[in-house]
């Protein structure tokens, strides 16, 4: 079964970047006839990776969150996965590869340096943690997301302002759309990061003896949900609108960004697994 | 196949010409009158603003393009035409104009939305008036098939080749849907009006006109069952509206940088459309500079037409594949069509002749033998053309090789002078 995961492993990668080549070719030629197979690539390239977190799972006999480099191949998937669903449920075909490239730079990184760990610490077994993990990613694959769609309004807005009728203007949905879009990513990622947070917050001092709230993941994600919160409630309440909301929402994504790798890397927290 | 066309259009005479020539349904009727009298037997008559073109299969086999070019001209002696002003065609060449005229490409606004239904239009006038026969009409069903995949198959008449629709285009990338958006039209002069309907058949939520003379404003907005706006207060007003195009002959500026901010502060910055489509311009152009203004002179929407018309160009080579596959499989038709009297011809033939030996020699038989001579000749007769027979049936029906299937039937007539042996007949 190592034989498969090791397969996989490599495997995934090359599935993400085929599938980020079909869309890519499709948003360049405009062409309508590869408008379903690269829906279909995108599947069977997800369903692999489906197969790979499970197989991994349940031969290493935990989720793999223990480590960043097996959250960055979980956060390829939950990134991938939510512009699919996303993609059907809108049926907004265009903006594909500005989303799976993403998916390509955290699998790549995730493939070279992931490892076999069996052996865990006990306290990264708990359910709690699970749920902690899970929404915070899909969390931030809502931010992610968020962010292309902002850097993706922005794109287009300065086309059409400058009067540069290209690909961007051919391609991509209307503004209006794209706003939408990166507002309600926004919105869920903020929903499922307030969810990380509060477990978080209940679980982490009882499991770790040593925690503290000055912690840079815990003060990196209070940031970042401080800033949706304030982006999101001033769209909500007709203050801030457009430009001002994206700029602000890809903000919020660097800065997530950079705090998980700074935390991850840099520093020797109870909140480090690595 | 003996279709003539004959075609004044954008690429051979000049507008005043093409203006005289220009055909209202009544004309068009009397045109068919005349035509089925003394020229042909069947076919149709095209007109549009572009275009007026006669196709048909002459009731003489001797008549040519000349003779339906001189029919077209002695309608309109009065006007200047002659022979240089027109195109003609004969057999594939006509057919294959008639599907360049249908899919767009040979429009004077390449890929023309409208032209597919005006042709049609044009032939069920023709048809109304028994003018459009058996063939006319098969030919006119490849022209429809061959129009509509050129719509669906390539991109001939995607994207705005005018500036007003073109206005409409850049406004459907800025918002998701016109029918929550409202608009105001200022001027309603030809350019304003054909904007306020390209607005309205987009399905724009409230619409509103304003023009300096209130009766002009008044009659367009009636037309349109739109809003109107007085002019001399239509900027207190300018806040209430998401799209606004301006197309007024105005020498000066209608709004000024600072009217366009004032509106901006009140709609709390939501996003504004600014079309100005006038020359000189209405709308002072540094508008663009705030925030949330989307600011457009005709300029800036030619660059789109451009554009548009530039990508239209390039499927051009694609429509003219779907056109040579459908004159193909109208030939394959046609052939096939013409394979069947080919073999009924040939047995005829040859039936003749079986018939004119045995009559010939028949007292040299016993009467005995005269039944046995009658059967070992139609069996010889059979057997000859048997193979001929089963070639001609395969190469009509598999349609693999028009050309070639048209030469074998030649051939064959000429050999045995099938034509010809019809003609001897009727001399006799």
């Amino acid at each position: 079964m190592i034989n498969f995961i090791d397969f996989l492993n490599w495997v995934l990668p090359v599935f993400y970047i085929v599938t980020f080549a079909i869309y890519s070719y499709d948003f360049m030629t405009g062409k309508k006839e590869l408008a379903n197979s690269k829906r279909l690539f995108l599947f069977i390239t997800l369903l692999f990776h489906a197969v790979y977190l499970i197989v991994r799972t349940i031969y290493f006999g935990h989720p793999p969150i223990t480590n960043v480099f097996e959250i960055f191949t979980v956060l390829a998937f939950a990134v991938s996965f939510s512009y699919f669903i996303l993609e059907l449920v809108t049926d907004i075909r265009g903006t594909g590869p500005f989303i799976i490239i993403i998916s390509i730079l955290f699998q790549i990184i995730s493939s070279i340096e992931i490892e076999h760990i069996v052996a865990v610490k006990q306290v990264l077994k708990s359910n709690l943690l699970g749920v902690h993990v899970f929404s915070a990613l899909v969390g931030y694959s809502g931010i992610t997301i968020s962010a292309v769609y902002g850097f993706l309004y922005l794109m287009l807005y300065k086309e059409i302002k400058l009067n540069q009728f290209g690909l961007i203007f051919d391609r991509l949905p209307n503004l209006e759309i794209l706003e939408r879009l990166s507002f309600s990513s926004a919105v869920i990622g903020f929903v499922l990061l307030t969810c990380a947070i509060v477990i978080g917050l209940i679980w982490l001092p009882r499991a770790f003896p040593n925690f503290s709230y000055a912690d840079p993941k815990l003060i990196g994600t209070s940031i970042v949900w401080i800033l949706y919160g304030i982006g999101i409630t001033s769209k909500l309440l007709g203050k801030w609108r457009g430009k001002k909301v994206v700029i602000f929402s890809i903000i919020g994504f660097v800065i997530a960004i950079l705090s998980t790798m700074l935390s991850n890397f840099l520093s020797l927290s109870f909140h480090s697994f690595y | 196949m003996n279709l003539l066309a004959v075609s004044i259009n954008h690429r051979t005479a000049p507008v005043e010409l093409r203006e005289a020539l220009y055909l209202g349904n009544e004309d068009i009727k009397n045109l068919i009158g005349s035509a089925k009298e003394k020229l042909l037997s069947e076919g149709f008559v095209l007109c549009t603003c572009n275009r007026t073109e006669v196709y048909g299969f002459p009731i003489d086999k001797n008549t040519s393009y000349f003779d339906m070019q001189n029919f077209v001209i002695d309608k309109k002696s009065s006007f200047n035409i002659n022979p240089e002003h027109f195109q003609s065609f004969l057999s594939r060449e006509a057919v294959k104009h008639l599907f360049s005229v249908i899919t767009g490409i040979d429009s004077l606004l390449v890929g023309d939305n409208q032209i597919f239904k005006q042709v049609k239009d044009s032939f069920l006038l023709s048809d109304e008036m028994s003018f459009a026969g058996f063939l006319m009409k098969r030919i006119f069903d490849f022209a429809l098939i061959a129009g509509k995949r050129a719509l669906t198959e390539t991109e001939i008449s995607e994207g705005a080749v005018t500036v007003s629709y073109s206005a409409v285009q850049l406004i459907e990338k800025i918002f998701s849907s016109l029918n929550k958006k409202s608009a105001l039209v200022i001027g309603a002069g030809e350019s304003g009006e054909l904007a306020a309907k390209h607005l309205q058949d987009r399905g724009i939520g409230a619409l509103a006109i304003t023009n300096r003379t209130i009766e002009k404003a008044e009659k367009l907005a009636q037309s349109l069952n739109s809003k109107i706006i007085p002019f001399t207060n239509f900027k207190e007003h300018l806040h209430e509206f998401d799209i606004v195009i301006s197309a007024t002959s105005s020498h000066d500026l209608i709004l000024t940088k600072a009217d366009i901010k004032s509106a901006m502060k009140k709609r709390s910055n939501a996003s504004l459309v600014l079309m100005d489509i006038a020359v000189p311009r209405d709308i002072d152009p540094d508008s663009k500079n705030l925030d949330y203004v989307f600011y457009h002179d005709i300029d800036s929407l030619n660059i789109i037409v451009e554009q548009n018309l530039a990508k239209r160009k390039a499927e051009i080579p694609k429509v003219e594949k779907i056109i040579e596959e459908e004159v193909d499989n109208l030939f394959n038709w046609y052939n096939s069509l013409q394979a069947a009297p080919t073999i009924k011809n040939l047995r005829d033939h040859f039936e003749n002749i079986r018939l004119e030996e045995v009559e010939k020699n028949k007292n040299k038989f016993s009467t005995d033998d005269q039944e046995k001579l009658e059967i070992v000749t139609k069996r010889i007769i059979n057997k000859i053309l048997h193979q001929p027979t089963i070639e001609l049936r395969k190469s009509a029906e598999s349609g693999e090789n028009t050309t070639e299937s048209a030469v074998r039937i030649g051939i064959l007539r000429d050999l045995f002078g099938i034509d010809n042996h019809g003609k001897n007949e009727e001399k006799k």
